[in-house]
């Protein structure tokens, strides 16, 4: 089970991409998450964004008539 | 060794040669940030008449002024000398000015290679320049430098290839200097989350061009021994394959396109907040948004290859992403919007100029939104939308940008207040103008103008003339810049140290003109 800070680096770096933080939580990430932390998940994160875009491009193949 | 007592002519520094070998020598990152703009501004002309020249070939229908060889001449170097030798020094002359200033770092990292980054820059621009009067001309194969034409080229093909290798190493050298400056000389106390945002987005911007330089250097490469050393990496005719180098050449290209506007998010994050008098609204969020436009931009190349006949399993898969990386740049223009939202507002020029980008550049996004479509971007691919399209990112995006940070620094450069009736004037005209030549060429590619060609159907005429005197409003209009900018250095009211009312940051705590050596003792930010 993932711990407590590899799931906050993850729900950061989810923020990320989204490209919005709340001020209160970007600032309790700057306090307990380290720069390692935020790079792996980034990339964790980019190669789950594009697996999901795959999932989503197979489905529509699958599916379209 | 000399004796420090005689060599130290003022606060310590050892004496400056002058003249022409102040400017060759120099690592004073100021001075060269001066070079950078100087630059940057003669290849902006340069490249600015070849735009001229083009329009009024197409202000009729028909061969009116050159042959087409000569056309297709000036839409390449236009492009590349547009990119390379106007937006990008243009970047990295701010990025030399300010990064250390804002940090309160007394220079750049590594100023000798700094001195070195900019003057493998004229000697490019010499080469690109130069290659017009080589027999055959210069290259004309389009700025992209597809294959099978740049292996077909003469001896201007080799020379633009050279150059791009330069500018090349130029960008990853000014690169290098500028991560380890932000990563090392930040002032104490200044942490990376309390950088100006102009830093963060330099910051980003050079790992871009550190991931992407050595692609399109890769690109080039192969181009070079394609044409001279028998190798057949592109060519049909050898089992090679002209597809690939498009992909290759859109891994760089695309976040080249980020190369080019994320140093001017920067500059308009540090505007618009002065000029509205409030913080930056979501100063976190652009940060992310910063780095997510910059990861996405890896995954979204093969957008600028629909009509090359992709896999419709590849063409879902850009098109999405594509549509996507529009969100973190909504975000941007979102955190802009409520930023002045509900400030006191004023309007000189640096803020026009930024008003204009966030308003203009989204409007090249919307296009940019709709080019992403595959079924739409089959049908406009290589028409005049896709110049509107991007003339209104790095015009009324890139080039806005800049004017607005040259106004909006200007007087801590020179110690002086530029005339702000000119600025405005230059404002205008340049808004108006922008607007004329370019707004046009959406109905133009909607109704199916072919881009890159000499001659047209007469149906296109109308708006090719608009198009043609809109050009020539904006292109004149930039002599006003020319003229505000050596008002401004020769003299006019001495500007205060905190130019700006509202203006925040380490580099309005120096006097103006910023004196040749800054921080030397590295400022404390709590």
């Amino acid at each position: 089970m993932a711990d407590r800070g590899s799931l906050r680096a993850a729900l950061a770096v989810f923020w990320g991409f989204f490209g919005v933080r709340k001020r209160r939580e970007y600032e309790a990430d700057a306090k307990d998450l380290t720069p390692a932390q935020i790079i792996v998940a980034g990339l964790l994160g980019a190669l789950a964004f594009i697996l999901t875009l795959l999932l989503v491009v197979y489905l529509v193949l699958k599916f379209a008539k | 060794m000399s004796d420090a007592a005689t060599d130290h002519a003022d606060h310590g520094h050892p004496v400056h040669p002058t003249g022409i070998m102040r400017w060759l020598t120099t690592t004073n990152h100021k001075d060269i940030g001066t070079m950078y703009l100087w630059f940057a501004l003669i290849m902006l002309f340069s490249a600015g008449t070849m735009a001229l020249l083009i329009r009024a070939e197409l202000f009729h229908p028909g061969l009116q002024l050159m042959r087409p060889d000569f056309f297709n001449q000036l839409t390449t170097m236009h492009g590349l000398i547009m990119i390379f030798g106007a937006i990008m020094p243009a970047f990295t002359g701010f990025a030399n000015w300010q990064i250390p200033l804002m940090l309160g770092a007394p220079d750049m990292a590594f100023p000798r290679m700094n001195n070195w980054s900019f003057w493998l820059l004229p000697v490019a621009g010499v080469m690109l320049l130069g290659s017009f009067w080589l027999p055959g001309g210069a290259v004309a194969g389009g700025w992209t430098m597809y294959p099978p034409l740049f292996i077909q080229g003469g001896v201007s093909y080799d020379l633009t290839i050279l150059a791009i290798h330069i500018m090349g190493l130029s960008s990853i050298m000014g690169s290098i200097n500028i991560i380890t400056t932000i990563l090392n000389m930040r002032a104490p106390g200044l942490t990376l989350m309390k950088m100006p945002l102009f830093c963060w987005t330099w910051l980003i911007t050079a790992y871009l061009l550190i991931a992407t330089m050595p692609v399109l250097a890769g690109a080039v490469t192969m181009l070079l021994t394609d044409r001279n050393f028998g190798t057949h990496f592109f060519n049909a005719a050898g089992g090679g394959d002209p597809v690939m180098f498009q992909h290759i050449f859109w891994f760089f290209g695309h976040p080249e396109v980020y190369i080019l506007i994320l140093p001017a998010f920067g500059i308009v994050s540090q505007i618009i907040p002065t000029f509205a008098r409030k913080p930056l609204f979501g100063y976190a969020s652009m940060v992310y948004a910063t780095a997510s436009i910059a990861i996405l931009s890896f995954i979204v190349w093969a957008h600028h290859m629909f009509a090359v006949g992709l896999p419709v399993a590849a063409q879902l898969f850009f098109m999405f992403s594509t549509m996507l990386i529009a969100v973190p740049t909504g975000v941007k223009v979102f955190n802009w919007v409520a930023t002045m939202w509900k400030g006191s507002l004023t309007f000189e020029t640096p803020m026009l100029f930024a008003i204009a980008f966030v308003c203009l550049f989204t409007i090249g996004g919307f296009s940019g939104l709709v080019l992403a479509m595959a079924p739409v971007d089959i049908q406009l691919q290589d028409t005049y939308y896709v110049v509107a399209h991007f003339h209104y990112v790095l015009v009324s995006g890139a080039l806005f940008a800049i004017f607005a940070g040259i106004y909006f620094w200007l007087p801590k450069w020179t110690g002086h207040m530029y005339n702000e009736t000119l600025g405005k004037i230059h404002f205008w005209f340049s808004v108006v103008g922008m607007n004329i030549v370019f707004f046009p060429m959406h109905f133009l590619g909607l109704a199916g103008m072919p881009r890159r060609i000499p001659d047209y159907a007469l149906q296109f005429t109308q708006f090719n003339q608009i198009a043609s005197v809109g050009a020539y409003i904006f292109g004149f209009s930039q002599l006003i810049f020319v003229a505000v900018v050596l008002k401004a250095i020769r003299g006019g009211a001495k500007a205060p140290d905190r130019v700006w009312e509202g203006a925040e940051g380490l580099e309005w705590t120096v006097p103006s003109p910023a004196p040749y050596h800054t921080f030397e003792t590295a400022p404390v930010v709590k």
